[in-house]
């Protein structure tokens, strides 16, 4: 038993699926059980009562949480309505804003770094406020958005907004948020461009321009992307903070909808969805990282 | 005119306080097509004094001339062969030296200095490993690759900041005699730095010691003249050259001994006082240090030769 363990690397499923196991039965453990009781009311007839009964009472057990979840799963991409569709679906939606709010702490956060890591005095100048606004909350970040975009509206041909004041807050609060990672990181990388690289730079007497380019740029890679890493975790993170106050439809937003509509399976569903595709977004960022890291 | 003169020069770091003086009243004069070695201690300022020349590093007093000209800002006229290679790692062996030919050829066409790039790879023997990183390659090869790398630049002086000194010895035996036949085929006027008083008088025609007195300087040259190629394994019987070596380390040894400093060393000693209980201990828990011995306090102040 234990060769076959060792042979196969078994240990690497068996130990996993028991951690999981034993985390549904503690599951199980404390929510709430329906528990039905036969009653003989004022009328002599026999009702039945259903009653929910357990630590946790509103707390759906596995069985029901898939129970209720299997329809958004087995048809992920389904469309039933505005703000009933499948899960993927959803995720999908907040995957495309995520992405855009990345891309935008990407271009801004760059340079910003680079800046940081070039100049001593643009470090000393910034970095105090660099220090004050990375740790505010997202959730800080959103309504000044709103404020600050609030006169944006695109809108389509039908009079429909397809970009409006709320858009445009979620794009800046998930840029604004995710941007820092990859502002330190890059600053950092470019501190530690060995001086001999530097040195082969101005021997060679390489413009400013190449000496960023063929120089700079390439040493500071593995470091900005392990900031590019960084930054995506937190933009997932603060995307579903940002749907549930804006009402976009997307995971966080569903999430919010399903609250309120007292589907308490449906939110171990979206925190689940939540936490898997964070999960693969980090892995698919280290195996991008993994390839740019030179000696 | 000589091509290169240093008159004067001397140069110090630090801010006024904790000031070192490295080089002092350095006066260097270099003909074309001259090979010369400058040999001293590790840490006694060669590459300071190599920096000069290079650029990287501006005197403070005195000046550093080429071709009569002040020296103050790194070119490619000057090539520097770094003692690290310095190669970019995310670039291949073509592709570095690719890099400076780009730069300093600006004005040939691109099948000029792709040839010329190659002529330079088959002069160092790499051309099987001209699309290979330098990760893939070992440490002689690569500071095969950096040689070429300045030698493409065709470069008026070729600076060697201790070339071979991270190689093994008998890479090392194999660099110095293809870096001697390389010199033998283009003349480049060389100045070599190294610790090393063979290696010195092996390849070089002129070898001047930099005496390590604080700060240090240059001493009387002395001159090699011996056939080329040289024969290393028949040098060793050579009179001439065994006499030249002992002067040489004779020398240095000398300079040495008169320089006596004074420095401040930690010197751990063997803990056999028992930890001292009254020295706060709250951090223990955030992985700080614990109670304090009383030994890892000490300071001395030491006489050590520098």
């Amino acid at each position: 038993m234990n060769i076959l363990i060792q042979k196969y690397k078994l240990d690497s499923i068996f130990l996993p699926l028991l951690a999981i196991l034993v985390t549904c039965i503690f599951w199980y453990a404390i929510a709430g059980k329906s528990v039905v009781t036969e009653k003989v009311d004022d009328f002599g007839d026999k009702i039945k009562i259903t009653k929910r009964e357990g630590l946790s009472a509103d707390l759906p057990t596995p069985a029901e949480t898939w129970t209720a979840s299997k329809p958004y799963i087995v048809e992920p991409f389904a469309k039933r309505g505005e703000l009933d569709q499948g899960i993927l679906r959803f995720t999908w939606m907040s995957l495309v804003l995520v992405a855009q709010g990345y891309l935008i702490a990407l271009i801004i956060g760059t340079p910003i770094g680079f800046f940081l890591g070039l100049s001593k005095q643009f470090t000393k100048a910034f970095d105090p406020i660099i220090q004050v606004l990375r740790p505010v909350s997202p959730l800080a970040w959103l309504p000044l958005g709103m404020i600050l975009f609030s006169g944006v509206k695109i809108m389509d041909g039908e009079g429909r907004t397809t970009f409006g004041a709320s858009d445009a807050a979620a794009l800046f609060t998930i840029a604004i948020c995710a941007m820092w990672p990859t502002v330190m990181n890059t600053a950092v990388g470019v501190r530690a461009v060995p001086v001999d690289y530097l040195n082969v730079a101005k021997v060679l007497k390489l413009s400013k321009w190449k000496t960023l380019w063929k120089v700079l740029v390439p040493a500071t890679l593995p470091y900005m992307f392990t900031g590019f890493r960084l930054s995506l975790g937190i933009a997932w993170l603060v995307i579903v903070a940002v749907e549930m106050l804006t009402g976009r439809p997307g995971v966080g937003g569903f999430l919010w909808q399903q609250y309120n509509a007292n589907s308490y399976a449906h939110i171990i569903l979206c925190i689940l969805t939540i936490g898997v595709i964070g999960y693969v977004l980090d892995r698919l960022m280290s195996v991008v990282e993994g390839r740019f890291k030179t000696a | 005119m000589p091509l290169i003169e240093i008159k004067g020069a001397s140069k110090g770091f630090g801010h006024p306080g904790s000031r070192t003086e490295v080089l002092n009243n350095i006066n260097l004069s270099v003909e074309e097509g001259e090979f010369i070695a400058i040999v001293g201690y590790s840490g006694s300022g060669k590459s300071t004094l190599i920096n000069l020349i290079s650029g990287l590093v501006k005197p403070d007093s005195g000046e550093a001339l080429i071709e009569g000209k002040k020296i103050t800002e790194p070119g490619p006229d000057r090539g520097l062969v770094f003692q690290n290679y310095s190669l970019l790692p995310w670039l291949t062996v073509e592709e570095n030296i690719a890099l400076a030919v780009d730069e300093v050829f600006k004005e040939w066409t691109p099948e000029q200095r792709k040839a010329h790039v190659a002529k330079h790879i088959a002069m160092v023997k790499l051309t099987p490993a001209a699309h290979k990183l330098p990760k893939e390659l070992s440490g002689g090869m690569r500071q095969r690759v950096s040689v070429a790398r300045t030698l493409a630049m065709n470069p008026k002086v070729l600076l060697m900041d201790e070339p071979l000194s991270a190689l093994d010895a008998l890479t090392r035996a194999q660099l110095q005699d293809e870096i001697a036949d390389i010199w033998l085929t283009n003349k480049t006027t060389v100045i070599w730095i190294t610790n090393d008083p063979d290696e010195a008088i092996l390849v070089a025609d002129k070898v001047i010691p930099l005496l390590p007195t604080v700060p240090a300087t240059l001493g009387e040259p002395m001159f090699v003249n011996m056939e080329r190629p040289r024969d290393r394994k028949a040098i060793n019987h050579n009179p001439h050259f065994k006499k030249m070596r002992s002067e040489l380390i004779s020398t240095l040894l000398e300079a040495k001994g008169r320089t006596k400093m004074k420095a401040s060393v930690k010197i751990s000693l063997p803990d056999i006082l028992p930890e001292d209980l009254n020295t706060p201990n709250s951090y223990q828990m955030l992985g700080r240090s614990g109670p304090k011995r009383r030994s890892d306090k000490n300071r001395e102040e030491v006489e050590v030769a520098a």
